[in-house]
């Protein structure tokens, strides 16, 4: 619920005019919308003070003896205001609904058209729930702030008419009246205070307590099977009886505001009737206008301590706000440059020139690149990858593996040096059309709550269901689409949850086949397979290997024995190359790699596994 | 209702309808219910005398001659009753306060207990998101219901009431516009509640698609960026964000046609006309008509805090019913209390086993006929979806068979005494779960009582006490969430531990989870095969020398078995089995496209 509330490093201060003036441009496209509105807020105002003048002016009446038709006259006026009043309200419901929706559906927009185009460096740093909680939660903030700023328009102005019209009738008691505003000011200024602290403290302990309940309930299962039920009630029980403790706190302290307030009012009332009568009786004011300025008494509080909280109850919009704009003005790491030999538009995914179409050829020259000043990853880097030819990136954490890939793939932007695509300079091209040119696969494959088809073609949305079908019975005779439990219209389910791990490469690597993207990049998946599905998975990689120029983070044995070559990096450094053979006979540094990382896929490992378990 | 797991409470809910379940908890705390009427009357009350006491001022400053003493008393009065009713008010905000939160306690504590009571089966469909949502924010709806929901709705039919009651005894006749406000009222209400909630609920669901929308597309960011197809997302987000404002919109309608508060108007012209006309009749005096009015103004706040505490009110009984929902779900295993319950050996038969989770799915197991000797390891292989886990969950009764039978030392697990069966087999699932606890109590979840000692033994052989004594806080390091995170080969260790500890006769061991590196690797080898010493042990594994050192094999493919053996015998007569032994390192280069058989068949040291 607070997920946003946290400061980011792309966070930034804006004044408040800067802010006022951009919400602004949001409304400025309703203009005649807002002046409606506010035309109909101040008619809603302006009745709501004329209804207890007739109420009064009838209790004037009664002391000349007025005639059954100036007393139907009057009640008649009286219900046609609250007729027009109510239809006021109305159109003021409707009106207000829509603006927020459309400068709220805009917002969004805005928000996610703009985070879409942000580079991955801002994914990976930023959290992807906080700025979805931008983006939904932080929007729709913006009522709040709308439906303030109408209050407020319209409270002021009840105020400011009311005290003047007082002020006509008679100007002791209006002085009286307005010595006692800033006790109600200050009773709720200060309340909104302890609320906001007690509501703060409040949630935090209640996130901890909803973690723990998460505890609990996820481990029922484990309780189960070790028949330890008791023990995880006890424990729970002690999180509830604390969860019911914080929240009572909180809850008296909130119980609070209403009553007090309401004696403070009595308490003004209860002058004003002395007071006021008084004046009565020495004939200072008519009988009808003290009536008057009692019962505005309740018209007056209410919008005082609103008034007085304002500006409080704001900052959360306004924040809300900052925090959208700081989202939508994130600076991109990454710029590509006009490319003087060619004119490619720039821009949208709409202006496709499918004219481009690379041999896959990837030079990079003396690159330098780190993430941030601590962290150098590569330094003078250059490496040549002819086209089709294959290539795996074996080293330990940190050699910068995938920081090669984060530069193919334009992800990031790199310091110094230069990075060629078939010669030419990768910060030239069209980013949309560049990324056509590649198929991405990554460590945990990301699919489309959709259907297995769908998600084949989603780089090729243009391929009919029998090509995708033809692709994919391409893998391994197509076995694996025969065990999924629909065929390829199976739902995958949210990233893909109803599918096993390997599947979910599966249908990552059809993807790739269907694309049959010049150059091929994967981050290999660590996480072990069955041995039938691994059989596919190889497969399917054979096939794209065969077609594309190809970079892979090889974490299995057979993806490292089956490329032309090996690259062992460390520290962002080549210090190794060859294919499996070779390496393994030379004993160098990928050897003792092997013995590492890969010694345990082999045969021979199970084997000796073997020998050392029976023995 | 079978359930697994209950406790000794002196209160039962009744469970037959949402409306009747909230209700027995709130008629737990009768002095609280106390507390809220006499508050609400009371507040409502104090807020009545108001008027009251402002026409008697005003009869003091209209009466020949004023009565300026009469008019001090008034004031004092005034303030008396305004502070009287302000403590009430507060008693009644802390009666409901406190009935709110107290039914928030023990909902959730009623819904957990009833978790804890099902099935291992009911907890396999359920997912954790969702029994999450309804222990939290489901349970928390239910406190709102009651404060600020009935607290408002109580406190402002107070507010309705005295207008009937202060009317008539001004004058007979001024019951009449009350009346006709409190009916026209409950209808607008019912019509307004009826047209509000599946507007609502659209609004709802809009939102939560466009948020799916939204996470979808920001998860995936690779995959979409590496695809370029931003254009698509842009457009598809904005397709959602077309239907939430449609949605909004059409609740805004809704919301803006709010006839009580017309009614209210309607009502304020005709009392001030109705009593206008009695005191023109002479029925009535001033000070009688600013009281009337008066009182009728008290009906502004049941008409504004109905826009608000209805439906309020409405959402509550809807979180009550999925609540229930959760609660009332039939488990179909019974507990067999007083069935068999000796000592368990651990012979395991599957007998013409067929199983499928739904009506007309098709079956997750097929004919499997197996038969395990105790202490023997069984690897059971084969594709995602083959069937592996269902076959094991066969054994500890989370499922039941369709037809044929299982037999735990030839005695059909049906015939088993639940508990007896299930105290004696372990399960070691995919996902090791870890309390937030330290390591020792995540070993010894299973054997509360086990020593130090006995905990360091069993994590040494469960080749896991090396790496837990290189944390800073050793066996006393708190693991999981609030603490260190543990990778997937140490979590898998520390459940091993666990199973030791436990010391379970039949043993299941699903292990999906890779080592990331060879030496790893050897430590969970190592301790998976000491666990399974000495106990039947039902092994899913990826693992190739796993499944080599059992000592029977089962190859699933699509629910049915299609191999049964040795390693050995199936080399020799399953293709199957073979293709996966025969040339799986060694992938045919582009240039070399002979595969190479691996050098480990037929090896021996």
């Amino acid at each position: 619920m607070f997920m946003g509330l946290a400061a980011e490093k792309y966070d930034r201060q804006y004044s408040d005019r800067q802010l006022l003036r951009r919400m602004a441009t949001y409304f400025a496209p309703y203009r005649g919308r807002l002046i409606r509105l506010t035309l109909i807020i101040l008619a809603i105002t302006a009745i709501g003070l004329v209804s207890p003048l007739l109420i009064a002016r009838g209790i004037d009446l009664v002391g000349a003896q007025p005639s059954v038709g100036a007393i139907v006259a009057l009640c008649v006026g009286l219900l046609a205001l609250s007729v027009i009043n109510w239809a006021c309200n109305l159109m003021r419901r409707r009106m207000t609904a829509r603006l927020i929706a459309d400068v709220i559906g805009q917002m969004r927009n805005d928000a996610f058209r703009a985070t879409i185009h942000h580079d991955m460096a801002f994914f990976d740093e930023f959290q992807s729930g906080k700025v979805i909680a931008r983006i939904t939660n932080d929007t729709q903030e913006l009522s709040q702030v709308t439906v303030l700023i109408s209050d407020l328009i319209s409270q002021f102005t009840i105020l400011i008419v009311l005290v003047g019209v007082l002020f006509t009738i008679s100007w002791p008691l209006t002085l009286a009246l307005l010595v006692m505003a800033p006790v109600v000011v200050f009773f709720g200024w200060a309340f909104r205070r302890v609320a906001r602290m007690v509501t703060r403290s409040g949630f935090r302990v209640i996130a901890e307590v909803n973690s723990a309940i998460q505890e609990a309930v996820a481990g029922i299962r484990v309780a189960k099977t070790f028949r330890q039920e008791q023990a995880i009630y006890d424990r729970f029980r002690q999180i509830n009886r604390r969860s019911y403790e914080v929240n009572l706190r909180r809850g008296f302290v909130l119980s609070n505001v209403f009553p007090t307030l309401n004696a403070m009012a009595g308490l003004g009332t209860a002058v004003m009737t002395y007071v006021g009568g008084l004046a009565a009786i020495g004939g200072t004011v008519s009988v009808g206008a003290w009536y008057l300025f009692i019962i505005s008494l309740e018209q007056f509080w209410f919008p005082m301590t609103n008034i007085a909280s304002f500006w409080s109850q704001i900052q959360g919009g306004l924040s809300a706000c900052e925090r959208i704009f700081a989202l939508i003005d994130a600076e991109s790491s990454v710029k590509q440059i006009e490319d003087p030999r060619s004119k490619v538009q720039k821009g949208d995914a709409q202006s496709s020139t499918p004219n481009l179409r690379l041999r896959g050829e990837i030079e990079f020259r003396s690159v330098s690149f780190r993430y941030n000043e601590q962290q150098q990853v590569l330094r003078d880097f250059s490496l040549r990858i002819a086209p089709g030819e294959s290539v795996a990136l074996v080293g330990h954490t940190g050699a910068g593996k995938s920081s090669i890939i984060k530069l193919i793939t334009r992800f990031y932007e790199f310091q110094g040096g230069q990075i060629l695509i078939d010669g030419r300079d990768i910060r030239t091209f069209d980013l949309v059309e560049y990324r056509r040119q590649l198929g991405l696969v990554s460590q945990s494959p990301f699919l489309f709550n959709d259907t297995v088809m769908n998600n084949i073609r989603y780089a090729r949305p243009d391929l009919s269901d029998d090509m995708v079908e033809a692709v994919a019975r391409r893998i391994g005779d197509g076995e694996w689409v025969a065990a999924l439990p629909n065929g390829l219209l199976t739902q995958v389910g949210e990233r893909g949850q109803h599918l096993s791990m390997g599947q979910r490469q599966l249908v990552a690597l059809a993807r790739v086949l269907a694309q049959r993207p010049p150059i091929f990049i994967l981050d290999e998946a660590t996480a072990s397979v069955d041995p039938f599905t691994e059989k596919q998975i190889q497969a399917a990689l054979n096939l794209i290997l065969a077609d594309s120029t190809s970079i892979l983070i090889a974490h299995r044995l057979s993806t490292v024995k089956s490329v032309d070559r090996i690259i062992v990096l460390d520290r962002g450094r080549i210090i190794e190359e060859g294919d499996h053979a070779t390496l393994m006979a030379r004993g160098g540094h990928y050897a003792s790699l092997y013995d590492t990382y890969f010694r345990h896929q082999s045969a021979d490992f199970n084997a000796e596994m073997y020998q050392k378990l029976k023995a | 209702m079978t359930s697994e797991f209950s406790v000794e409470r002196e209160w039962h809910s009744d469970r037959r309808s949402p409306a009747r379940w909230i209700f027995s908890h709130i008629w737990r705390y009768k002095v609280y219910i106390l507390g809220i009427l006499i508050g609400a009357l009371g507040n409502a009350g104090g807020a009545a005398v108001m008027p009251l006491l402002v026409g008697q001022a005003f009869n003091a400053v209209v009466a020949q001659p004023p009565d300026g003493a009469a008019l001090g008393l008034i004031a004092v009065l005034i303030v008396l009753s305004q502070i009287a009713r302000a403590i009430l008010q507060l008693g009644r905000n802390f009666s409901s306060e406190i009935i709110g939160q107290r039914i928030e306690r023990d909902a959730r504590d009623e819904l957990y207990t009833s978790l804890i009571g099902k099935s291992m089966s009911f907890h396999d469909r359920q997912s954790i998101g969702d029994i999450m949502a309804r222990a939290t924010n489901d349970v928390r709806e239910v406190n709102l219901l009651m404060n600020p929901g009935v607290n408002l709705v109580v406190g402002s039919a107070a507010f309705l009431l005295f207008p009937l009651i202060i009317g008539p005894r001004i004058h007979p006749q001024l019951i009449a516009v009350p009346l006709f406000y409190v009916a026209a009222y409950a209808v607008a209400v019912a019509y307004y509640l009826r047209k509000l909630a599946p507007a609502t609920e659209r609004v709802r669901r809009a939102f939560g698609r466009m948020n799916a929308t939204l996470a979808e597309s920001i998860e995936g960011i690779e995959t979409v960026k590496g695809a370029a197809q931003e254009g698509r997302e842009i457009a598809r987000f904005r397709g959602a964000v077309d239907a939430w404002r449609a949605a909004a919109v059409g609740q805004g309608d809704v919301e803006s046609l709010y006839l009580p508060s017309l009614i209210l108007g309607v009502t304020m012209a005709l009392g001030l006309l109705h009593s206008l006309l009695l005191y023109h009749a002479g029925a009535i005096n001033v000070g009688d008509v600013v009281a009337y009015n008066g009182v009728l103004m008290f009906l502004q706040f049941p008409t504004f805090a109905t826009q608000f505490a209805y439906p309020q009110v409405s959402s509550g009984l809807a979180s009550a019913r999925r609540i229930l929902e959760l609660m009332n779900a039939e488990t179909l295993l019974d507990e067999n209390k007083g069935g068999y319950a000796g000592e368990m050996r651990g012979d395991v038969t599957f007998e013409h086993v067929t199983f499928s989770y739904g009506q007309g799915e098709r079956p997750a197991l097929q004919d499997v006929t197996i038969s395990v000797k105790a202490g023997q390891t069984v690897a059971i292989v084969g594709q995602t979806g083959a069937g592996k886990s269902t076959l094991t969950k066969m054994i500890n009764r989370i499922y039941d068979v369709d037809a044929g039978r299982v037999c735990v030392d030839g005695v059909d697990v049906r015939a088993w005494d639940l508990d007896a069966l299930r105290r004696q087999i372990s399960t070691i699932e995919q996902d090791v779960f870890l309390f937030s606890r330290t390591i020792a109590e995540n070993i010894k979840f299973g054997r509360p009582d086990a020593t130090q000692a006995e905990i360091e033994q069993a994590a040494k052989a469960a080749q896991a006490h090396e790496f837990i004594l290189s944390f800073k806080d050793g066996y006393n390091t708190i693991v999981g969430e609030r603490g260190v995170t543990l990778s997937g080969g140490q979590r898998q260790r520390i459940a091993i531990a666990r199973a030791f500890l436990a010391d379970p006769r039949i043993l299941i061991l699903d292990d999906s989870t890779s080592a990331i590196d060879s030496a790893t690797e050897d430590l969970i080898q190592q301790a998976m095969f000491r666990v399974a010493q000495g106990r039947t042990t039902f092994l899913i594994t990826h693992r190739l020398s796993q499944i080599r050192w059992a000592d029977l094999i089962v190859v699933l493919k699509q629910g049915r078995v299609v191999a049964c053996g040795s390693h050995d015998e199936l080399m020799r007569t399953s293709k199957d089995y073979r293709a996966i032994f025969a040339g799986d390192e060694e992938r045919p280069k582009k240039t070399a496209a002979q595969p190479v058989v691996s050098r480990a068949n037929g090896q021996v040291s």
